[in-house]
């Protein structure tokens, strides 16, 4: 294992220095010959009939070439749960319907077209609280489903109920409970590059999205299906990303945007922009789910974890993304994180005026496990045991299955929390209540890919040239995550190459395989697994080529040196050792004899074997090609929601040093600890690079971090009033690799991708608590909120 | 200069003043309207200066990073040095001016408070020739200043006294860069020997329609010792209605403002005593 | 709408440009000279995407109005890499330490720091820090950044 050339070691991403040169081609950059610009106008109120759009003017506007509303355009329904039409004709709502869109032959006449659309609306009641939308009189956000039938409710039709054991059995038996109501907002994912794509019809009337998507094969497919619905059956899509400047879940889903590019480039037959303004995108980009949950928590007498019950309220928005399946993935930290036997959950989801939401990285983990870790801090509490240790009693072990029927195989979790105590002298700054305190939480996720649809598969299409360079065709997409780097590592080390032989194509439809998404932490653990069947099916034919060409090339060899020098004698050599390719391998591009790897004259360049054994002549000419589909064996969930959905699991624990200053309600963080089990980590950097952002985005999420939203409106659509951290906001983080290895992951290699977030505001709740003992159960932790909470203890005391 | 003026002449009301553009473009881009004409003071080199001749005399166009490198700047206008410093970004401040600054008048402005402390004066230039207005009369309302049609503001003056003054200046806010405060204390104070305060002024951004002098404070220390119950108190003024009227607004409460005008009053008088102004 | 001709010195090279009167230098470097590695990425100066040096000095492109480029020396990222191709010690730091993941944000914050670095050549980490609060990046977290550009300070001797 610690043989590896490449995997485990912090490689630089050369591969990708067209980023670091003003290289790289992002969607902002990309120009089609003929291409137009399009905007969107959107809804003027939270809610209301439309009574009639006037465009005539807009489409006069000289540089105009198509303006499109609700009234132009198929009303054909898309969306999860088909709840909305892209441009809305009759009913807005939310103040980010899209209500009318233009192509023009430059933004600023798009612009300027918009302003001439006149929009006549009735306002309608609107509702903007998910507890108030559930109330029997409260204005329906939707009047019908998506068949056309009436609807009575706010309700969505959503089976979120999960149900292990007995809970009302258990509480009776526990020594001590606790329960809290708790809260999370609106953050917006604030990727750098913002929305857009590029929409091209070819003569035939097949599409070309150029695009920005985690998952450009069930984009392809959901822009089939709209396409069979508005006449356009039969014809053919290709997605092709280019360089995304950022995602953290805003590319999952296929996003109305892309539909209207896709209705303007049909219109006017040329390829359309869309790209969205920093203001648009805080204003309209649906942003992480909010969630207001109700959590319940028991243990016995000596601390053992009884049950827990969390009842969850999610405002869903005016329509559905996935927002609405963020509980499936709740369900992971609410029945798994730490060994509990009772767990019963039910998440009602609610629509509302407000803004819908989408995935953002953690997608529901981050949410649920605000609660839970915050929950295990007061039971701890109620217990009289201390949190780390309470944590590590109930900790999970390897070879356990949860309720949720997880199979745990690698677990580093109880690692990971010593590893923060140690960290942290946790013993010696725990409990002084001065001012300064500690706080930890840890985090279960997928991290073996996630059996979220029926096919979890992912492609690797893997072919070499004569001269040695390797393409890989990889099915996945890169955010920048360092995907392209770390599959370089992986496939140069299967294969026996150097990553700078291999060039990589993403993010095509048209070239690459399948694959279910760039999501769920998954992309290392499938891409790696992939690879190694690919790499392997490709290496046997090169060493079948070498087994037949290399005792010829080392002979000719010899003639060659003996020609030079007379006096060369040569060698009497076992030709047999390099003509079974069984005995044969490669490393570092060279093959050898696997029986004699040091062998002085058996070892040949790769390249000089394919140079010889591939365009060879009439019938033999051969290439070297090789597919994997990896679908991993797992499960999806059932209708009780079980299911081992994972080939394994990632864990980590974060714990946090906090200083409040009791005069301000400011909190200082003085020291982050992020503890992880990756299984393995196949590039340190890389891996630390991924634990950096998450945390310090989990940071921002805890502390900072709302999208004000007043009656429905964004009310801080800037990055001056949306408090993202910068450079200056210092937060020391200190990242632990634990790696445990993992006989599922490629190398032992499991996900990261999101688990840095995931424990972040919890640890920093509870640290705050251990501090000034005061519980802020509502996030951000404002220092208003800490502010108001001390003044509130100290009027009471 | 003078054909800044005949531009100002020529088109009257529909032309506005644009220095470092960085408050002027921005409302263009957000409020997508415009002036009709813009007149552009970025090539006026020889206003931009930080001179000491008896006083202080700074130019209108000195950028905010000027007075953040300047050593004159940090070791005798400490309030001035701490907001220039603060504002924005690197970016910004290489082309943000002072005087660009003061003249958008934001109820936020970082250095309206230090100027204010430190008895600043703007020095105006106009049709009908230079005047000198000290800073406490300069703003009439939120973005609106005592400038005339034609006038161009083209510095400051702070007076020789103030060198004897420490002054300090502390931006609220949630964040540590990037940021407008969500409340400003400028602070600056005379001692004697025995460290009781001999003279003191306080102002306070974000806390009311301008950028205010916290009159009543400022009268109350005077004479008194610098401990923490004096101080606590000169906070309790300041924050209270007789001195300012933070109001409530979508980025923050007013009674948040107020704690932190009583926090910051003490904190800032403190650290400008530190600085300097003792004899 | 009214076009302006403006002459100035971009990466080392004597050019005009003959663009609308209001645009900003940022939309001129990007559509009319279609050097694209300066990044719009909010329009208002608040996010440094667009960061470029302007006679020494780290601005925000999208605040620059073009007219007021007349006769200035301009670096953009294009023109860090050297006449060969070399790339400067920044944008090889940036690569060896992760200091780039989506690299949205790099082009501007690479310039922060070469400005930063042509100031003053051996800032301490807080100086680091201050030289590019003006640039957000959601992806690292800023410390393999930090990291990366003192690690470069260390190679440009």
């Amino acid at each position: 294992m610690s043989n590896h050339l490449f995997v485990g070691k912090g490689i630089p991403r050369t591969i990708e220095a067209d980023k670091v040169t003003g290289r790289a081609v992002y969607i902002d950059d990309l120009k089609r010959p003929g291409m137009l610009f399009g905007k969107i106008l959107y809804s003027k109120y939270a809610h209301a009939r439309i009574k009639g759009v006037e465009t005539s003017k807009a489409e006069k506007l000289p540089g105009v070439r198509a303006v499109l509303t609700g009234l132009n355009t198929p009303s054909v329904r898309v969306g999860f749960l088909n709840d909305q039409v892209p441009l809305k004709g009759e009913v807005v709502r939310q103040f980010r319907d899209e209500v009318a869109a233009v192509a023009a032959i430059s933004p600023d006449i798009a612009e300027e077209a918009l302003e001439l659309i006149e929009v006549e609306y009735e306002e309608l009641p609107a509702v903007f609280d998910p507890l108030e939308a559930m109330k029997e009189d409260a204005p329906l956000v939707h009047e019908v489903d998506a068949r056309g039938r009436p609807v009575r409710t706010n309700m969505l039709p959503l089976p979120w109920r999960f149900n292990a054991g007995d809970v009302e059995e258990a509480r009776k038996n526990s020594a001590y409970t606790v329960k809290d109501r708790v809260q999370t907002t609106w953050v917006s994912q604030c990727c750098m590059g913002t929305s857009g794509c590029v929409a091209e019809f070819d003569m035939n009337g097949n599409l070309t999205l150029y695009n920005q998507t985690n998952v450009p094969f069930l984009d392809k497919q959901r822009i089939t299906e709209y396409f069979s619905k508005i006449g356009l059956a039969g014809k053919k899509v290709r997605v092709v990303n280019a360089v995304v400047g950022g995602s953290f879940g805003t590319k999952l889903d296929t996003d109305i945007y892309e539909f209207i590019g896709i209705l303007l480039a049909l219109k006017t037959r040329r390829p359309v922009k869309i790209l969205f303004t920093r203001e648009e995108e805080f204003r309209t980009l649906p942003p992480r789910q909010p969630a207001i949950f109700d959590i319940e928590q028991g243990c016995d007498r000596t601390g053992k974890l009884t049950f827990r019950k969390v009842d969850a309220v999610l405002d869903n928005g005016a329509y559905t993304s996935w927002g609405a399946t963020t509980p499936s993935v709740m369900m992971m930290p609410i029945s798994s994180l730490y060994r509990v036997p009772n767990v019963s959950f039910e998440a009602k989801c609610v629509y509302t005026n407000n803004i819908y939401c989408q995935a953002m990285r953690g997608y529901g983990n981050p949410q649920a496990t605000f609660a839970v870790e915050t929950s295990m801090d007061r039971l701890a509490e109620e217990a009289g045991i201390d949190p780390g240790k309470f944590r590590l009693m109930n900790c999970n072990h390897p070879g356990e299955e949860t309720p949720m029927r997880l199979r745990i195989t690698s677990c580093g979790l109880e690692e990971c929390i010593h590893a923060v105590q140690e960290k942290l002298n946790w013993e010696d700054k725990k409990g002084k209540n001065k001012g300064r305190g500690v706080g930890m939480a840890s985090l279960i996720h997928v991290a073996g890919g996630a059996r979220v649809y029926k096919s979890d598969g992912h492609g690797m299409m893997i072919k070499v040239d004569q001269n040695g360079n390797v393409d890989v065709l990889e099915s996945g997409t890169d955010q920048g995550q360092g995907s392209p780097t770390v599959i370089s590592q992986m496939v140069a080390e299967a294969l026996g190459f150097r990553p700078e032989d291999i060039s990589l194509t993403m993010g095509d439809t048209g070239l690459c395989l399948w694959d279910a998404g760039t999501h769920a932490s998954r992309h290392t653990f499938m891409a790696g697994n992939a690879a190694l069947e690919a790499c392997e099916k490709v290496k046997r034919q090169i060493l079948e080529m070498a087994a037949e060409h290399m005792p010829r090339v080392i002979k000719r060899g010899f003639k060659y040196k003996k020609r030079k020098d007379p006096d060369f004698v040569e060698p009497d050599l076992d030709y047999g050792l390099i003509t079974d390719p069984d005995n044969l391998d490669i490393k570092d591009r060279i093959i050898f004899p696997n029986s004699d790897p040091e062998h002085p004259y058996f070892k040949v360049e790769v390249s000089q074997i394919l140079t010889n054994a591939l365009h060879v002549g009439t019938g033999e000419s051969k290439v070297v090609v090789g597919e994997a589909f990896y679908d991993p064996p797992t499960e999806m969930l059932d209708r009780e929601m079980k299911g081992n959905l994972s080939c394994t699991y990632a864990f980590g624990t974060t714990g946090v040093e906090v200083e409040v200053d009791e005069e301000t309600g400011e909190v200082k963080i003085l020291d982050l600890v992020a503890a992880h089990d990756v299984g393995k980590a196949i590039n340190p950097t890389l891996v630390k690079g991924q634990i950096y952002g998450a945390a310090y985005t989990g940071v921002g999420y805890a502390l900072t971090e709302e999208m004000a939203l007043r009656a429905g409106r964004v009310t801080n659509p800037n990055f001056r009033d949306y408090k993202m951290l910068t450079a200056k906001d210092v937060v020391p983080v200190e990242p632990i690799i634990i790696e445990p290895g993992d006989e599922a992951g490629p190398y032992g290699a499991k996900g990261i991708g999101e688990p840095g977030l995931v424990p972040t505001a919890p640890a920093i709740a509870n640290a705050v608590y251990d501090a000034i003992g005061v519980r802020i159960k509502e996030l951000p932790i404002t220092p208003e909120k800490v502010l108001a909470a001390l003044r509130e203890r100290a009027d009471v005391c | 200069m003078q054909e800044a003026f005949d531009l100002l002449n020529e088109y009257g009301p529909k032309a506005a003043l644009i220095a470092g553009g960085t408050d002027v473009l921005v409302k263009i881009r957000n409020t997508k309207k415009a002036p009709p004409v813009l007149i552009s003071l970025r090539g006026l080199k020889d206003l931009a200066y930080i001179r000491k001749d008896g006083g202080y005399a700074i130019g209108a166009l000195t950028t905010h990073r000027m007075l953040e490198l300047s050593d004159l700047v940090k070791a005798e206008l400490g309030a001035l040095h701490d907001a220039a410093s603060q504002v924005g970004s690197v970016q910004i401040r290489n082309v943000a001016t002072l005087g660009g600054n003061i003249c958008n008048a934001a109820p936020s402005a970082d250095t309206a408070g230090p100027l204010l402390v430190l008895d600043a004066s703007a020095v105006i230039e106009g049709p009908q020739g230079r005047r000198t207005v000290p800073m406490v009369e300069f703003f009439m309302g939120t973005y609106k200043t005592i400038l005339k049609q034609g006038e161009i503001l083209i510095g400051f003056h702070i007076p020789e006294s103030m060198a004897t003054f420490g002054s300090a200046y502390w931006k609220h806010s949630r964040r540590e860069a990037m940021e407008l405060p969500l409340l400003g204390v400028a602070a600056s104070i005379r001692l004697s020997q025995g460290r009781a305060v001999l003279d003191g002024r306080i102002a306070l951004t974000v806390a009311a329609p301008t950028p205010v002098r916290a009159y009543k404070a400022e009268e109350f220390l005077k004479g008194k010792p610098l401990d923490p119950e004096v101080l606590r108190e000169a906070g309790r003024i300041a924050a209270s209605p007789d001195c300012c009227s933070p109001r409530d607004s979508l980025r923050c409460e007013a009674w948040y403002r107020r704690e932190m005008i009583q926090v910051f009053v003490p904190r800032m008088i403190n650290l400008a005593a530190e600085r300097g102004g003792n004899p | 709408m009214e076009k302006i001709s403006v002459s100035f010195t971009l990466n080392g090279y004597a050019v005009t440009a003959e663009v609308p009167a209001t645009w900003s230098f940022l939309r001129t470097l990007r559509d009319y000279f279609e050097l694209t590695g300066t990044k719009e990425g909010c329009g208002v100066g608040e996010c440094g995407a667009c960061t470029v040096i302007v006679e020494g000095k780290a601005v925000n492109a999208c605040l620059y109005p073009v007219h007021e480029m007349e006769g200035l020396s301009v670096t953009t990222i294009e023109g860090l890499t050297g006449e060969d191709g070399g790339m400067h010690p920044l944008q090889t730091a940036f690569l060896e330490n992760n200091g780039v993941q989506c690299g949205f944000c790099t082009s501007g914050m690479i310039m922060s720091a070469k400005a930063l670095l042509d100031e003053n050549p051996h800032p301490t980490e807080e100086e680091i820090r201050t030289g590019i609060a003006g640039n957000f990046c959601r992806c690292t977290g800023y410390i393999q950044i930090v990291e990366a550009i003192d690690m470069a300070a260390k190679a440009v001797k």
